[in-house]
Order: structure tokens, then sequence, then C-alpha cells
């Protein structure tokens, strides 16, 4: 208290000197258009750069929340670049089937080990689920079916091939559109059983059997080979032979397809099971 | 005492009827506007405490803002001089201080230390006036010349009415 005393005794005439300064001041400015303009102005700016200042402090502390965010919009906006571009290394591109008005998605691979001898026989191609490829995706090998993927590793698959006892297909006879089952019989690497085509069906030798697409795997119109001969057996319904068009001796070089649109056509049908 | 205060006051209405009737009339070319009412600050006694020294510019600069319809300008103009007063007389004392209960008067102190002080005073009190005037900085050096201009007007002026004073 004292000290303040000593303060003010000593100060008394500075601050007497501004005190009157500043009611010369405050009537200078408020009695004065001219210079209460320029001081109204000239506070209005002085506010408006603290305010930028502080702004300014406000925008740097809070770069780290903001580089989090430029971040995460990088990474999705990646994400949508990889969607969009067709890179030329790249394992899938669409095809937009404006026919049947399926997407499927494509990719090539090459096999790496197959068998044709036994009664179940699969091939291994050489990418897995690190490069897309997923279960129940079709194997064509050029333009004709070779198989089903069965099992994925990493960089591997495995694929049921068509010469397998357990390997059912959807196929119809091009000519008519009568569609049958297509198994293996289990001898010959180039022969399949087309079953279920009833007999009042003409059916000609030659006649171009392809896939009907029903089984959500294979897209429609895909080449299994052509009819070699054909027998009436007991019951309604022909035993067609087929000579397939993939030759699985010499099959070496693969297209996987994928069905985008798969899961929902499975999911519909399974409502009506 | 009473003296003193009585011949101030009369002193006080006399260089503001002077200013306000005769001095804010002069103007020449916008340049020159003498502002000789300061030395009424300039003739205040050694011994006046600060404070009153400083309320007494403060009182001169309103009454003379009153008559010229520019409230606070010549009030904030006064009160700088007043403040800078004790600081210039500090400065400008002779080697064995001031006479007791004298006046800073030409006819004490001499022409040259009278000048010296009238200049200083009318200096600052015109900077700061013709700058609070204008209140910006660009034309900086135009509100210079009429601020030294104006300033030799006012000495002119107050150095004449100490003249006359000192004739008296």
């Amino acid at each position: 208290m004292r000290s303040l005393l000593n303060f003010l005794a000593r100060y008394n005439n500075l601050i007497i000197f501004l005190i009157l300064e500043g009611i010369a001041i405050y009537l200078l400015a408020t009695g004065n258009n001219y210079h209460n303009t320029r001081v109204v102005n000239g506070i209005r700016s002085l506010i408006n750069g603290i305010e930028e200042r502080i702004n300014d402090t406000r925008t740097y502390l809070n770069l780290h929340t903001i580089n989090e965010n430029l971040a995460a919009e990088n990474v999705a906006l990646r994400s949508s670049i990889g969607r969009l571009i067709k890179r030329d290394n790249s394992l899938f591109f669409s095809v937009s089937d404006s026919i049947y008005r399926q997407q499927y998605l494509h990719a090539s691979a090459e096999v790496i080990n197959n068998s044709i001898n036994r009664q179940k026989n699969f091939f291994t191609i050489n990418k897995g689920a690190r490069q897309g490829i997923k279960v129940d995706m079709a194997v064509t090998s050029g333009n004709g079916v070779a198989g089903v993927i069965v099992g994925c590793s990493e960089n591997y698959s495995v694929a049921m091939s068509l010469l397998n006892l357990d390997f059912k297909l959807s196929v119809r006879i091009k000519s008519n559109g009568y569609f049958g089952s297509l198994s293996w019989a289990g001898r010959d690497y180039s022969h399949a059983i087309l079953s279920e085509i009833p007999q009042h069906v003409a059916v000609n030798a030659g006649d171009t059997i392809e896939t009907t697409g029903y089984s959500a795997i294979f897209p429609e119109g895909v080449m299994v080979g052509t009819v070699s001969d054909f027998e009436k057996i007991g019951g309604d319904f022909y035993k067609i032979t087929i000579l397939l068009i993939t030759d699985f001796k010499k099959i070496h070089f693969v297209d996987i397809i994928g069905n985008m649109k798969k899961t929902e056509q499975l999911e519909l049908e399974k409502l009506f099971q | 005492m009473i003296n003193s205060i009585l011949r101030f006051g009369l002193i006080f209405i006399l260089l503001i009827l002077l200013q306000v009737l005769l001095f804010n009339n002069i103007q020449f070319s916008g340049y020159v506007n003498p502002y000789v009412y300061v030395i009424f600050i300039l003739l205040l006694p050694f011994e006046i405490p600060s404070w009153l020294l400083l309320l007494l510019s403060f009182a001169t600069g309103l009454i003379i803002d009153f008559f010229s319809g520019s409230p606070g300008m010549h009030s904030s103009a006064t009160v700088i001089a007043g403040f800078v007063r004790p600081y210039i007389l500090r400065v400008l004392s002779p080697r064995d201080g001031y006479e007791q209960g004298s006046d800073p008067s030409m006819l004490t102190y001499g022409f040259r230390w009278f000048l010296t002080y009238t200049f200083l005073i009318v200096l600052v009190h015109h900077t700061a006036l013709f700058y609070l005037e204008v209140f910006r900085f660009t034309d900086f050096f135009r509100t210079m010349l009429r601020v030294l201009l104006s300033s030799l007007f006012s000495i002119t002026f107050i150095l004449l009415i100490e003249y006359y004073r000192r004739g008296k």
C-alpha cells in the first residue's frame, strides 16, 4: 500500500497528464466527425489485425488436426482413384456387358500345376487373394470354360477343373436355347457329358454348347464345346457327349472372371428356396 | 498570492480574447495559424505544482476548443505542453538555478533564454496540435511545414507581447 502511494506520489505528474490527455483525446474523437471516423476506422483495423493474428495462431495450433484430416482425405481420394483408374498392370478391369447387363471382373493368370488323369482334377494358378481372386470365380481358357476357383491362399488359388466329377455346370445349346447340366464322365479329358436335354429337342452333331449364366459363376455365353455324339437313353433325356473346346492338357494361360453381382443374385434367390 | 491569481486570471482572459477574436482569424494560405495563447503556459510561475500546471493547461486548451469548435484538439496539445514544461525548464535552468519567487520572463532571464524556452514549448505544442488536426501521417512533411511556419509566427507574437509586458 505504501509502495503504491509512493508510486502515485512519484508519478502523479504523469498520471494527471495521462488522465487529462485521455479526456482531451476522448473529446477529440467524439466531438469531431472527422476524428471520430478516423479513430473508429483505426480501432476497427487494429481489431481486425489482432483477430487475424489470433486466427493465425489458432490455425497453427490446429495444424495437427488439420493434418490428420488431410491425411484421411488423401487416403479416401487415393482409394477412389484406385477405383477409377485402370492401371496397365491391374489384375481386374471392368467390362460392362451391355447385352446381359451384368458386370464381370476379369483377371489373367498362369496355371502352374495341373492334372487331368484323376477323377477329381484340380489345377493351381499363380494368383490369390492378394490379387483379388476369390472362391467361386470362373476360370476360362481362351474362350472356353476351364473351372471354378475353390480355394485361395495369398498368392495362389486352386481351381476345380471341369475334369472333376463334382463339377456341374449349367449349359445350353446355342442354336435352340435348351439348357441342361454339364458334367464330366471321368474318362476322357477332351469330352464331357451334357444331360437333361429332352428328347424332343433337335440336336445335331457340331452344335455349339455355351454357358447359361444361371449359376452366377460363369457369364452367359461362354463357349464350352460342340456336340460330338448323342444318344437316347432310358427316360426322356438325351445323353450328349460334348467335345470340349478347352484342351486341358495344354492349358496354360487362363482368365478369371468374377461376377460382381453374384452375391446379390444368390441372396435374392435364397429368399425363395 | 491573491495578487498573482488575479494577475494570471486577467492575462488568461485577455489571451483567450486575443486568440479567439484576433489570431484565430489569421490564416495565411492555409499554412500559418498562430496560436499565441500558449504564452499563458509559458508565463506561469516556476513554483507552480505540476498537477495545477496540467489542469490549467487543460482548461486553457478546453476554452480555446469551445471557441474554435474543435473539442479536444487544443486541450491535447496544451496538456502535452504543460507536461513537458517542467522538463524543458530543468534542461534550460541556469547554473545556480532559478531565482526564488521569479516568473519565467524575458526581463529576469534574458532574451536568449526566453527565446529558447518559447521556441521549445511552442514547437511541442504546435507539433501536437497540427498532427492531431490532420490525424494522419500522410502529408507528413506538409504538416511539418505548417508546424514550423505557424511556430515562427506564434513565437514572433509571443516575443512581441513579452516585450510589451517588459515595457510596462
